[in-house]
């Protein structure tokens, strides 16, 4: 086995040099990961450009998809091996059927990381919304029910205590639809991504109130497999997490790096590691470094906001009773995860 | 009434289809038009009646229509032309709902003209019930409940079988002898026009020009008496002659494009 | 005799070689296959031989029908769902029958309106939800221009295609007896394209149905369209389904009406 692995090493590193050999096919293991082209997912690319897999023993293939509830459902499929992409209540409601484990952290909401505004309109700004506690009352527009935005409202509710429930949320599944609502001031405010938050404000259509990092970390995306093949293939999972991590590893040291005032700061490798992104992504890179998340270079999870992630969409009414955090997430993948529950 | 054409013709495109007919229907008589398919005797009918614009010379209609008569110039229509959502009665009430007429009347010319017509028993019915005679009795009634002061009549039996053409024309023929209405009647049977007509007409093919009229002398309730049928058979072998070749012409020129 | 013995040998029946080709009708059969596929469904959900992450049961379907009707949200879904939806199909349906009309009747109206209406009929109605909301915002004014923009121009194509078929002699007739044109339009014209106005009442009425869930997508808090995107979003299968047989019993129940509708007024066919 080790011996196997290693030989498997050595082919794929010189593979990565010269010219595919017929000894590769023959000797890396074929797996997949569904993404999508968001630089959230970095360390998948980075992992796939790097090579770290093929040293690891596999041949990972990319699959792209184009919205994240279609990630969990290719894996709950059979369609891709790993899946990599944001926390949503769909997520969850395929993990409570035992279809999903969660193996190793995404991004995170973090402070100092500007990745989604809470946005209002003018209008409503001129009529006093003018804080992140003024929610109550208004009517919000949110991609759908269920979505992280959904969530992160949910957080900042809880942080400064009104009830979400005075809160008319307004679902207009798609970013173009949320734009329209907004510009036509058929909603008092939105959870704007970055792009679409800058464009807002750069038009004069909207002002940003604040940052769903600062205001709100929480766990925002995760790398997930089935619960099949870490029973069946535990060895494949094992390879592909530590390939993932050299990524995590890689995006962190390039990304994250924050001097002592908390400014940005360019990390090591810093226009190559972009280069790989933009390219994944189809975007220029000036544009992906607008908008680059918190990723935990250890692949460490955020464990309790998993488990309160659950129990507010059970709350909500979204998400299966019997769904459970523990059923859910597999700590035996990467060490010393964050804030694990005691039970 | 009579009626009168007056060097009438008309063209489809390039194609002359009527040239020069001069025709006056005196009151009170038939006059069958016969020829060879495609001569323009229904684009002559349609002309007669302001249904087809001539594209040259026009057609009067001379005298007082009598009293009553709600629409001087009345057709009957080969394929019967009838409302298939409609009744039998409402077909032919259709004729008379835009006239001022109160409501006791128009039911009034209803009923007689389904009366005559022997449609009584079914009023109530939809074409779509009735066989293809009772269809144009239909077409018959709905033209008389507007008391024609003439008729123009478009191959009103081609449609039919054989047996139930044979049916009609007597019918028609006691209707047409009662009340003796200004009438043309376009066919392509010698034998119908013989039946009917006071004078019968031959067009020659296309462009229809008028080649001959024939008057027939014998008063049409006389002609199936035995004692017409030397002078009848003479008529009907002078009137094939003269539509005869003309049939081969045209038939000839069809085949030949 | 002996040639008359012979032809009694050389007797046989003339087989029979014509039957066949011609469905007749059997009653309870469609009732029955029914039946047996909702048996086979429930028992191989049951059995694993299906997850039930990727075909939830009759049964669950059934039950989180029942859900919703405890939880007192169906008649809520329903009834948001009927309005939009008369209230769409009304507009695009009376917006189209005069289109289609002046395209069946009036030379310029079929010069101008014809290359108008192929051209605008293919768009998918979704791709307009952002002007949508920009011209309607997001209330209920937004989703019954949705169904009613969907619902439009099948109409109009139909009444137009239908008022051109009405025969030309019946017109004709018609005229002969001096009816004003009014008249024409009312007594000939509309009478005689209103098979064909029906028949595209059946495919507008499914339209109406099929955009209901876009039509919903622009914030919608209730309607069966909602219901169904949200389940879907969530992953809630067997809710999915639940709205899904909604919508087809709703489809069922509108085709039904239809043909009695038809039934009544084209008696005479």
């Amino acid at each position: 086995m080790i011996r196997l692995s290693r030989r498997a090493a050595v082919a794929g590193a010189l593979a990565a040099l010269s010219a595919p050999s017929v000894l590769r096919a023959q000797t890396l293991r074929k797996t997949s990961v569904g993404v999508l082209r968001l630089s959230s997912s970095g360390p998948v690319f980075i992992a796939a450009e790097r090579g770290y897999w093929r040293e690891a023993g596999l041949d990972v293939e990319l699959k792209f998809f184009t919205a994240a509830q279609q990630v969990p459902v290719a894996v709950t499929s059979g369609d891709t091996e790993f899946g990599v992409t944001g926390l949503t209540a769909s997520f969850f409601n395929l993990a409570g059927k035992g279809a999903l484990k969660i193996v190793a952290s995404q991004s995170r909401e973090a402070k100092g990381f500007p990745l989604v505004a809470y946005m209002v309109t003018n209008a409503a700004y001129e009529k006093g919304f003018r804080s992140v506690r003024d929610f109550a009352g208004k009517r919000v527009g949110i991609t759908t029910t269920g979505s992280t935005f959904h969530y992160e409202l949910g957080l900042l509710a809880k942080k400064y205590g009104f009830d979400l429930s005075a809160v008319t949320l307004v679902p207009l599944q798609t970013l173009p639809n949320m734009q329209a609502a907004f510009k036509g001031g058929q909603v008092d405010a939105i959870l704007a991504p970055v792009t679409l938050a800058r464009a807002l404000t750069a038009d004069g259509s909207g002002r940003i109130l604040a940052w769903a990092g600062d205001e709100t970390p929480w766990q925002l995306g995760a790398l997930f497999t089935s619960p099949r093949a870490i029973a069946e293939k535990r060895d494949v999972v094992e390879r592909f997490v530590r390939g993932y991590l050299r990524g995590t590893s890689d995006f962190n040291a390039a990304f994250n790096q924050r001097d002592a005032a908390g400014n940005e700061v360019r990390g090591t490798n810093f226009a190559e590691t972009i280069g790989v992104v933009a390219r994944a992504v189809q975007q220029a890179p000036e544009l992906v470094a607008v908008g680059l998340p918190f990723v935990d270079a250890l692949g460490r999870l955020d464990v309790g906001d998993i488990y309160n992630q659950i129990a507010f969409w059970q709350q909500a009414g979204l998400v299966g009773k019997d769904v459970t955090g523990k059923e859910i997430v597999d700590l035996s993948f990467v060490r010393g995860h964050l804030n694990v529950p005691k039970n | 009434m009579r009626l009168v054409c007056e060097s009438v013709g008309h063209r489809y495109g390039s194609l002359d289809v009527l040239d020069g007919i001069g025709l006056t229907v005196a009151d009170g008589e038939c006059v069958a038009v016969v020829g060879p398919s495609g001569c323009g005797k229904s684009t002559l009918l349609g002309i007669m009646g302001g249904l087809v614009e001539p594209a040259a010379g026009r057609v009067y209609f001379e005298g007082t229509a009598p009293a009553g008569s709600l629409n001087p110039i009345t057709y009957v229509f080969q394929d019967f032309a009838l409302l298939p959502w409609r009744s039998v009665a409402a077909n032919v009430s259709l004729a008379l709902e835009h006239h001022p007429l109160d409501a006791r009347e128009r039911e009034a010319r209803v009923a007689d003209a389904l009366a005559r017509t022997g449609l009584g028993e079914f009023r109530d019915a939809f074409p779509k019930q009735l066989s293809g005679g009772m269809r144009q009795r239909v077409g018959i009634a709905r033209a008389l409940a507007v008391s024609p002061a003439i008729l123009l009549m478009d191959e009103p039996l081609s449609a039919l079988d054989a047996q139930t053409r044979e049916l009609l024309m007597e019918d028609f023929l006691a209707l047409w002898l009662a009340a003796r209405t200004t009438s043309v009647y376009v066919t392509h049977n010698l034998h119908e026009a013989l039946r009917l007509a006071d004078r019968i007409c031959v067009l020659s093919r296309r462009p229809g020009r008028i080649k001959q009229i024939v008057a027939v002398g014998i008063p049409q309730a006389e002609r199936a008496a035995s004692a017409a049928a030397r002078e009848m058979s003479i008529l009907a072998d002078r009137l094939w002659a003269a539509v005869r070749e003309e049939a081969i012409d045209a038939e000839r020129e069809i085949a030949h494009g | 005799m002996p040639n008359a013995r012979s032809h009694m040998d050389d007797r046989r029946p003339v087989p029979f070689r014509g039957g066949g080709f011609s469905p007749m009708p059997v009653r309870y059969a469609a009732a029955i296959g029914f039946a047996v596929l909702l048996a086979i469904w429930e028992l191989a959900v049951r059995r694993g031989l299906v997850s039930p992450i990727f075909l939830p049961a009759p049964s669950t379907i059934v039950a989180a029908l029942g859900d919703l009707w405890r939880a007192g949200t169906l008649w809520q879904h329903v009834s948001q769902s009927l309005v939009r939806l008369a209230g769409g199909w009304c507009l695009g349906t009376a917006a189209g029958l005069a289109a289609g009309l002046l395209m069946g009747v009036w030379s310029l109206g079929r010069a101008v309106g014809v290359p108008f209406v192929s051209a605008l009929f293919p768009i998918p109605k979704i791709s307009l939800l952002p002007l949508l909301i920009l011209w309607l915002g997001i209330g209920e004014a937004s989703k019954i221009a949705t169904i009613a923009l969907g619902v439009f121009f099948p109409t109009a194509i139909a009444a137009y295609t239908a008022i051109d078929a009405v025969p030309r002699n019946l017109i004709r007739m018609a005229q002969s007896f001096g009816l004003p044109a009014g008249d024409v339009l009312r007594k000939i014209v509309l009478p005689g394209a209103l098979p064909g106005i029906l028949a595209g009442f059946r495919i507008s009425t499914s339209i109406a149905l099929i955009l209901l869930v876009s039509a919903e997508m622009i914030g919608a808090q209730y309607g069966i369209g909602a219901f169904v995107l949200q389940a879907g979003n969530l992953m809630l299968t067997d809710q999915l389904l639940a709205g899904v047989l909604l919508i087809s019993l709703l489809g069922l129940m509108l085709g039904a009406g239809l043909g009695r509708l038809e039934r009544h007024l084209l008696r005479w066919r």
